[in-house]
């Protein structure tokens, strides 16, 4: 199971960030570690379920996406400032105008005080120096103010502050580096150390989470539904993903809601399992930002799934994930964050 | 077939059949025999009356260099950072995993022997190159830094113990000093209570000499310096550093990654006790590169890696070693690699290393005059004068242009590759006080023309980024 479940979690997380696939064809492994990296073990989870709806219902995005040959995030899932942004570098065709574009955008970034220039607000991993800082204003959306030595630097920090500042945390978290394709500066996306630009939007988004986090243990838990709600101590988690779904799946056995049902009666329909099991574990995610307000009142939002089915023979790992999340859409749609999927042929168990 | 005679006596040997067999293989090969043995006989024959410099001659042996970026023609300054590969070391690479690949020095069968014999010639051709007196005084590596840190873990943890006496063992290196010729001596400081001592610059922004020869004590143990700065493009004056050194019974390390390409460099002149290079900065391929390494001190030397190769005989309780270079040669070389580096010593010795860095410093002065007339630049090291050669390079800034602007544009606009950051030379752009500074580097299949673009491409990015402020 555990096997089986880590191997699940892996590719999950693999496929969360679809610039994974396109861009980086040599080596998956250092640019999964770049994602995951800067983002502290416990709060990795977090991020993990986060992303997977936005990703694997791919029929959706593949349409909208401007960039036909590439599996892009779509300009739809941006925050509404840098779509407009990415469409005006978009209508700018010619290169030098594109720069100046840039250019005309740090010119005009509110400066950074030099007592935020500190070791915890500069990106890592740029020639030139860039500080970037985050705070919360009164309605929870979060701000951004940042510097740099570089003027073109200083225009892409621009860029990312006037396109994310003003955003709640889960719009920021969900942006992927894809759209500076879109920009056509020919910024280079590969994750090598060098890489400012991504880093750049690495650390506005952990800074996002880490406010989240840090007002998150500022107020008691606030979840309605009905499930038992366990007081989520991130401090304290393990660091891999699988043994946190593992250890407290055992001991928090919760009553299915109607999702729950639901899901289960779609694929026993479906895939006419040997064995299902479907275990509702959205109370080990109760507290965070995507959970509140966008799952609705059943609060059902994350789920771990065991199917053992024939209809998985002769199928890869990731075909069958694909089929399972089909089969699950209306649920993804609606306010199902993230499943976690273990699914076998009766040979295999 | 007479090109291939002549070039490549090596393959006099080779089995007919593989020859007829590879029938396309050799057109290919004939007509870049043809194309290069051209471009030397021009080179041997015309030298004296033609206005048609070595740059323009050499650069038809780069196939690289012809090609367009960005929509510009591609103006490649990048040379200190790795040279481009004509097409005659390709070639030998090619050849050898076309005709004889097969592992080193164990093998009886025939391909085994080939290669062997091959990857020996080209240690010779090293030797020859750097005018070593013995071919087992190269010890192939990785690179310039692996030939470093085997110094520094095979000698130096033996040699920079305090010993019997009670002060600490000195080793001396300038703040000039590439990364991995300062990194290595820290961890080895770190483990055996070596002081390091940094010699900093004198106004004309070299590395004063005066003061090294001040540092050099009975203490010291070790002067590890370059030969030809990265940055600054001045030389170290290494034939005198030695005498110094070694009449205090301090060895010296030269690190001549910027030298060995560009310039004739004779160890028996030197007399330096040891030697480095990489061989992607002299034409030929990266994953190889050596350490020169004086025969005594290489025999008393512990091994660095252990492994297959670098043994004389294996028992489960231990083992003994190898002589040198073997001792220091665990595993699997890279074979075709080092056959391409001797390949690239055989180019360049056939260009002539003289007539390299006669071209070479005429390029250096025309870069440093065209560069320095340009407003707002300013340029490190020394000023080229009488007695002042600087090499084919500029490190320089533009004044409120951060470099990465000025590289990025020049490659996006224009073409121009060059480099901008701190070359791997952190704490002398700390001690000059920039965080990082543009760098154009040139080598022997650059022209004037070259130069000239960059130029002008450097010229209308100041521009566009001065419109802005």
């Amino acid at each position: 199971m555990a096997a089986s479940m880590s191997s699940s979690c892996y590719l999950s997380s693999l496929r969360l960030i679809p610039f994974n696939r396109t861009f980086f064809s040599s080596v998956n492994p250092p640019s999964k570690n770049l994602i995951l990296r800067p983002i502290p073990s416990f709060l990795r989870t977090i991020v993990t379920f986060l992303k997977i709806p936005t990703v694997i219902v791919s029929p959706l995005s593949a349409s909208s996406s401007p960039s036909s040959s590439v599996d892009l995030q779509p300009i739809e899932e941006l925050p509404p400032k840098l779509q407009e942004i990415v469409k005006l570098f978009q209508s700018v065709q010619e290169p030098k105008a594109k720069y100046e574009q840039l250019l005309f955008y740090g010119k005009n970034l509110k400066p950074l005080d030099s007592r935020f220039k500190t070791r915890e607000n500069k990106v890592e991993g740029c020639v030139s120096q860039v500080w970037v800082r985050a705070f919360f204003d009164e309605e929870r959306n979060v701000v951004y103010e940042a510097d740099s030595d570089s003027v073109l630097t200083k225009g892409l920090a621009a860029l990312l502050v006037n396109g994310l500042s003003g955003r709640p945390v889960t719009e920021i978290l969900r942006v992927t580096p894809d759209f500076a394709v879109l920009l056509g500066l020919q910024q280079s996306l590969t994750p090598s150390r060098n890489n400012g630009f991504l880093n750049m939007l690495k650390l506005m988004q952990k800074k996002a989470l880490s406010l989240e986090v840090k007002a998150e243990e500022g107020t008691s838990e606030s979840t309605t539904d009905e499930a038992s709600v366990v007081e989520v101590d991130l401090e304290s988690k393990p660091p891999s993903v699988v043994e946190v779904e593992e250890s407290e799946s055992v001991s928090n056995v919760v009553a299915l809601g109607s999702r729950g049902m639901r899901i289960r009666e779609k694929l026993e329909k479906e895939l006419n399992p040997v064995e299902l099991e479907v275990e509702d574990v959205s109370y080990q995610h109760a507290g965070h930002a995507a959970v509140r307000g966008s799952a609705g009142a059943d609060g059902e939002t994350h789920f771990n799934l065991r199917v053992v089915s024939d209809a998985f023979q002769g199928k890869s790992l990731v075909k069958r994930h694909r089929m399972v999340y089909d089969l699950l859409q209306e649920e993804l749609q609606s306010g199902l964050h993230a499943l976690s999927i273990v699914a076998k042929t009766p040979a295999e168990v | 077939m007479e090109g291939v005679a002549m070039k490549l006596p090596s393959f006099k040997s080779l089995a007919p059949t593989a020859i007829s067999v590879a029938s396309t293989f050799s057109i290919r090969r004939s007509l870049s025999f043809a194309r290069r043995s051209s471009s030397l006989s021009a080179a041997t024959i015309t030298a004296d009356s033609e206005p048609v410099s070595l740059g323009h001659r050499a650069r038809k042996d780069f196939r690289i260099l012809h090609q367009e970026v960005n929509g510009s023609k591609l103006v490649y300054l990048d040379s200190a950072a790795t040279s481009q590969k004509p097409a005659a070391v390709l070639e030998a690479l090619q050849n050898y995993y076309e005709f004889y690949n097969s592992n080193v020095h164990r093998g009886i069968h025939y391909l085994s022997a080939k290669a062997t014999d091959e990857f020996e010639l080209a240690r010779k051709k090293v030797a020859r190159f750097i005018n070593a007196s013995d071919s087992r005084e190269i010890v192939f590596t990785r690179n310039a830094t692996e030939a470093i840190n085997l110094v520094a873990y095979s000698w130096g943890l033996s040699n920079l113990k305090p010993g019997d006496e009670v002060c600490a063992p000195l080793v001396i290196l300038t703040v000039a000093e590439h990364h991995s010729c300062i990194v290595p001596w820290q961890i080895v400081s770190q483990k055996t209570g070596a002081v390091l001592k940094f010699v900093t610059l004198n106004e004309d922004e070299v590395p004063d000499i005066d003061m090294l020869r001040e540092m050099i004590s009975e203490k010291t143990k070790l002067v590890a310096v370059h030969h030809v700065s990265n940055v600054l493009a001045s030389s170290l004056p290494i034939e005198e550093i030695v005498v110094w050194a070694h009449e205090v019974g301090a060895k010296v390390l030269v690190d001549a990654c910027q030298s060995v390409p560009h310039m004739v460099v004779d160890v028996q002149k030197l007399n330096a006790d040891f030697l480095v290079a990489s061989s992607h900065k002299m034409c030929g391929p990266t994953g190889i590169g050596f350490l020169y390494g004086k025969s005594d001190l290489l025999l008393a030397m512990p091994p660095f890696l252990g492994g297959g190769e670098m043994i004389s005989d294996v028992f489960l309780d231990h083992s003994t070693y190898a002589e040198p270079p073997s001792r220091f040669e665990a595993g699997t070389p890279a074979i075709g690699e080092a056959i391409a580096l001797g390949a690239a010593c055989d180019y360049l010795s056939d260009i002539g290393m003289p007539k390299i860095h006669e071209y070479e410093v005429e390029l250096a002065k025309y870069l440093y005059e065209t560069l320095a007339s340009v407003p707002d630049v300013r340029i490190y090291g020394p000023r080229p004068s009488e007695s002042v050669q600087r090499a084919a390079l500029c490190s320089f800034n533009v004044e409120g242009l951060h470099p990465t602007d000025l590289a990025t544009f020049l490659d996006q606009q224009h073409g121009v590759a060059i480099r901008s950051g701190h070359h791997c030379a952190q704490p002398l752009h700390r001690y000059l006080g920039v965080n990082a500074s543009a760098r154009a580097s040139l080598y022997f299949y650059n022209t004037k023309e070259d130069v000239d673009s960059f130029i002008v491409a450097l010229a209308d990015t100041v521009s566009f980024f001065n419109s802005f402020k």
